[in-house]
């Protein structure tokens, strides 16, 4: 009885006390630098507790080259992405590429150190490479035979299949010494880039400091201090004035923060739903979805304007496709927003409203069941957007959260709201290209014969500026596509918001890709306080 | 004492136990508008025409309490039953046959009882898939333990006691012993244990959705109301919280309440008050 009654007061107290957040929100943050030593080269950044690299530093488990890619920081690579996503170099100073593309040779500086003091020569890089072929569990690098180093500063690539792309995974490994590389290497790592590890907390904070015998560009921020916090905590950080850039989210948006403005940065951290396109057996495919009209009146008609306003207070851009905005993008696979046509579609094709509202074919109800992933707020709530805008097609929509463990396995047969968006034309053939086993692709069940033809046309083509027009082609040639075919339905492009400093300059960034952590540091050593 | 502090008492709980009722009926009929989105009302304070505010997707906080508390007032009432169906059961086995099986099940109690609740419960609903089941199995496998102890101890005693002794004595059957001498004695036990598990089997259900183990987040069920509305606190959507969260405390108060009145009513010692 006793114990009922503790337990009831416990829970009065815990609401009255949340119910008074407000007010206790500035007493109850204590961020892990408290000091507020805002001199004018060093900067505190909040990112989210998934950014928090796992296994250390070492881009054979992830760093830079994981699910998430961004610029190594410690480590130099031999490419870089530019701010509108063509190839720069970082190490290289030359490449070439033979005709049948097996063979990739590349030059590198001569002047490049580690921060132990030893010269970076192509022995370091052929190194790097072949251990990350060995070891990455989260990219895949099968593409590469073996990486040789021919004189002290080149390297030559074997392939084992032609790869065009190769330059943007050269911007994403950061290359690691040959002689100071081990089991403990993420903890310690060392590297000839940008910035040297100082300290790291884990599940804290990652203290990261200037390389002074950096080869590139002056290095303006000398000290840049990455914490990590749950987002409510991220903004409380901010509401206290501890940090000087926080990330955030969309229902944070519509506050101000005294002190602080809102980055909106551009990304293609896209936010779309697979429509399975086979009809249904042996635990994959759907019979609703495969109907060729139905996919395409849910593309037409989903106003992705409406949902953006709604779910992201207008925090996005429409999304087209998995790769809006980059190079290799097919602008012609933009669709308008045509409500009469969708329906005009769905009525042709036999879809025929009922007495309830919902349209049926053959006995058949078009009913969906929309999964999402269970932890993740947004994403619920475009699927419930999604789902009462279907509903005005006559489609019925019911959602369902569901955890990572079942999600693959379930999406074969039902549409999943995923995220993408990737820096490499890769991720479009991960998503649309079939798989030799079962001759359908990975995520969804569906395959398009021309279009993984001009796929494999842009691996195999030579010069990476070619490719670009065949990796469109693959999305819509004027006959077909996969565009056309819509196996896929994307909605939004999700902006990345971060509170900033009024005084701080963030420097201007590249799209984003997916994952809200450190690509907003990619540029970080070039940020600079206003005085 | 008197009869008019037993009438009252028996009032109060015939009131109590109605409104509980209609909690289950409202929720009951509230369960389509607590599954709706509409962002056009999104993030709204309490009103006449919201009375609990809207969260962020726009779903009428109040529907959704309704809902969550009717949802968790039902699985309350059938997993409280079924535990204290298992407590009886096991309670009386242990009393009744003999020296192994006491060791057996007292063994099982320490056991049950030895590991934390919260984390059994965890464990029990993650292993059986989350959603409704794993709440319902995880709640049925923790919460029998200790009433089976009271009922052990209880029927013991009525063992030793002079008008059971008697009736063996006189060769009345085993069976007939424990149904017509001992279960009238043992109902009001039973009935006060079963109506204070209600409460503990609410919170419980409560506390594993909120830690993400329970029901899925399009439910409409307190557990995830009060995690989600942690999100929305700082932005000072405090309604969010505070109404469900006081909501679940009166139910949960209610429960406490009318077990203490059955008890009152039903207990020999003060059934005479």
């Amino acid at each position: 009885m006793k114990k009922h009654f503790a337990l009831a007061a416990c829970l009065m107290l815990l609401t009255t006390l949340t119910g008074c957040g407000k007010q206790a929100e500035n007493s109850d943050v204590s961020g892990p630098n408290n000091n507020q030593n805002n001199s004018k080269d060093s900067v505190i950044i909040v990112m989210g507790v998934t950014s928090e690299p796992e296994a250390g530093f070492d881009p054979a488990y992830g760093w830079g080259a994981g699910e998430h890619v961004h610029e190594p920081l410690i480590q130099s690579t031999l490419t870089v992405t530019t701010n509108d996503l063509q190839i720069a170099y970082d190490l290289a100073t030359d490449i070439s590429v033979s005709d049948d593309g097996l063979l990739w040779t590349v030059k590198i500086r001569e002047d490049v150190f580690f921060t132990d003091g030893e010269k970076l020569t192509a022995e370091d890089v052929a190194f790097t490479y072949n251990t990350v072929k060995e070891e990455s569990s989260v990219n895949d690098f099968t593409m590469l035979d073996r990486a040789e180093a021919t004189d002290d500063y080149t390297v030559e690539f074997h392939m084992a299949k032609p790869y065009s792309i190769w330059p943007y995974t050269m911007a994403i490994v950061g290359i690691v010494p040959s002689h100071a590389y081990g089991p403990d290497y993420g903890l310690n790592p060392i590297g000839s880039g940008r910035y040297m590890l100082k300290q790291w907390d884990k599940g804290q904070q990652v203290i990261l400091e200037a390389n002074p015998d950096y080869y590139g560009d002056k290095i303006l921020m000398k000290k840049v201090t990455i914490v990590f916090m749950e987002e409510e905590a991220a903004f409380a950080a901010v509401k206290a004035g501890q940090v000087d850039l926080a990330y955030t989210a969309a229902s944070y948006s519509d506050q101000t923060v005294e002190g602080y403005e809102l980055l909106r940065v551009e990304s293609v951290d896209n936010r779309g739903f697979n429509l399975p396109a086979i009809p249904s057996g042996e635990g994959i495919g759907n019979d609703v979805t495969s109907d060729i009209a139905v996919r395409k009146a849910i593309n037409i008609g989903i106003d992705r304007q409406r949902m953006i306003d709604n779910v992201l207070n207008g925090y996005g851009t429409p999304a087209y496709s998995v790769c809006d905005k980059m190079p290799w993008f097919n602008a012609d696979t933009m669709v308008e927003y045509d409500f009469e046509q969708a329906v005009t579609l769905l009525e042709e094709a036999g879809w025929i409203a009922g007495e309830d509202g919902i349209r049926s074919k053959d006995g058949l109800k078009a009913k969906i069941n929309l999964l999402y992933p269970a932890n993740d707020s947004v994403r619920q709530a475009l699927a419930a957007e999604a789902a009462n805008q279907m509903k005005e097609l006559g489609i019925a929509v019911t959602m369902e959260g569901v955890g990572w463990d079942v999600a693959y396995d379930r999406a074969q047969s039902e549409p999943m709201i995923w995220g993408w968006g990737a820096h490499t034309p890769m991720e479009f053939y991960n998503i649309y290209h079939t798989m030799p086993e079962t001759g359908l692709a990975e995520y969804s069940p569906y395959s398009n014969e021309a279009s993984d033809s001009y796929m494999d046309q842009a691996l195999a083509c030579g010069k990476l500026e070619e490719s670009y027009g065949l990796w469109q082609k693959a999305q819509w040639d004027g006959n077909t596509g996969t565009a056309e075919d819509v196996p896929w339905v994307w909605l939004v492009n999700i902006d990345h918001l971060y509170w900033v400093k009024e005084n701080l300059q963030v420097a201007q960034q590249k799209i984003h890709p997916h994952g809200h952590g450190w690509s907003i540091v990619n540029n970080v050593d070039q940020w600079s306080f206003e005085q | 004492m008197n009869l008019h502090r037993r009438k009252h008492a028996f009032l109060l709980l015939i009131l109590a136990a109605t409104f509980l009722f209609l909690i289950i009926i409202i929720g009951f009929l509230c369960k389509d508008a607590a599954m709706e989105t509409d962002f056009v009302r999104k993030n709204q304070s309490p009103s006449f025409r919201y009375p609990f505010g809207t969260d962020w997707m726009g779903r009428d906080m109040f529907a959704r309490t309704a809902a969550g508390l009717s949802m968790s007032i039902r699985l309350g009432l059938f997993t409280a039953t079924i535990s204290a169906v298992i407590a009886f059961m096991l309670g009386s086995i242990a009393a009744v046959m003999g020296k192994a099986a006491d060791a057996f099940i007292g063994w099982l109690i320490d056991l049950m009882l030895g590991i934390p609740h919260i984390l059994l419960l965890i464990l029990i609903s993650f292993a059986c898939g989350k959603g409704v089941r794993g709440v319902v199995i995880g709640v049925l496998c923790t919460h029998w333990m200790s009433l089976a102890r009271v009922i052990r101890g209880e029927v013991l005693q009525l063992k030793q006691s002079g008008y059971v002794q008697a009736a063996a004595k006189l060769g009345t059957s085993k069976g007939k012993i424990i149904t017509i001498h001992m279960l009238p004695h043992l109902i009001p036990q039973f009935m006060t244990g079963l109506i204070l598990l209600f409460p503990h089997a609410i919170l419980h259900e409560a506390g594993i959705t909120f830690l993400g183990f329970g029901l899925p987040p399009e439910q409409p069920a307190i557990g995830v109301i009060l995690s989600e509305s942690i999100r929305y606190l700082l932005t000072g959507s405090w309604w969010l919280a505070v109404f469900p969260g006081v909501s679940l405390v009166l139910v949960v108060i209610l429960f406490d309440y009318i077990g203490s009145m059955t008890r009152r009513l039903l207990d020999p010692a003060s059934v005479h008050e």
